[in-house]
């Protein structure tokens, strides 16, 4: 394979694995915060920085 | 498996995994059902099979909690003490510290602290007293324990309903003296009076008495 999909395979998988623990910080009702689904949400794509409007469940 | 081969794949699979980043992005954002970007609609785009196979559930969402409705006035104390005023230009101090003893924003507040933030010698001083008889110090120093307020120059029937449910201080500008009131008391507003018999005022203001001794500024807290 050429260095550009292995970048690109390399890329998905980095996404991959950011979005599988945004899953499970989802299921642990860590939407806020440190190792939260929204501090993933930034490492997957940093252009969401400033724009999201988070309304997360209510666990109270 | 030719390079060549696994452009269309590799596009499809980030086009698959954007739409996984946004469907978390609905979910953090209270998206969960609904037109696009919902999570609903984004699954349904993610793997068109599961159109009529699912049954959303939206969660409460934090954006749904009822607001802290209770908020002070879950903690207002009606009954609580106010001790006669330790000079005669306090008033307005004493006013203060007690909606911020009753209403529990400070409990252990002292006279002596509401004249210092009222802002001793500028704005609260023996010569004059309040300053400000509008109370905007007395509405800043709420603001500044949590407490927000609304101030009017009201007539009696609207202060009287405010007492019904919420508290604040008063002042009538021929009184020239600020008091804290409690409640209602039959067809009068009970009140917290610092200086109990002034100008023949005790814990009662009747209608009478506010036609009397007013106009009368008034600060009363929301909530």
């Amino acid at each position: 394979m050429g260095d550009d999909t292995d970048a690109r395979i390399a890329q998905l998988q980095t996404q991959q694995a950011l979005l599988t623990q945004a899953m499970a910080a989802a299921l642990e009702g860590r939407w806020q915060g440190a190792g939260s689904v929204e501090a993933y949400l930034y490492a997957i794509a940093p252009d969401m920085q400033g724009q999201l409007a988070p309304d997360p469940p209510s666990y109270a | 498996v030719s390079t060549l081969d696994l452009g269309p794949q590799l596009d499809q699979l980030d086009a698959q995994q954007k739409n996984l980043t946004d469907m978390l992005r609905a979910m953090l954002e209270g998206q969960w059902q609904g037109a696009p970007p919902s999570l609903e609609a984004l699954l349904y785009a993610q793997n068109p099979t599961y159109v009529g196979q699912v049954t959303p559930r939206t969660p409460l969402l934090a954006g749904d909690a009822p607001p802290d409705a209770e908020g002070w006035y879950a903690h207002y104390d009606a009954s609580t003490v106010m001790p006669p005023q330790p000079n005669e230009w306090c008033c307005s101090a004493c006013a203060l510290d007690w909606v911020l003893r009753a209403t529990g924003a400070a409990p252990e507040h002292t006279v002596e602290e509401a004249i210092a933030e009222i802002g001793y010698p500028e704005h609260i001083n023996p010569t004059y007293g309040l300053m400000d008889g509008s109370g905007a110090q007395l509405r800043r120093v709420l603001a500044e324990e949590g407490l927000s307020s609304s101030q009017g120059w009201l007539s009696f029937d609207t202060v009287y309903s405010l007492a019904g449910s919420t508290t604040g201080c008063m002042s009538g500008a021929a009184w020239y003296h600020w008091v804290g009131f409690r409640g209602q008391s039959g067809p009068d507003l009970w009140i917290a009076n610092s200086a109990e018999g002034y100008q023949g005022v005790y814990s009662i203001l009747s209608r009478a008495d506010f036609n009397r001794l007013g106009p009368f500024s008034v600060v009363y807290l929301e909530h």
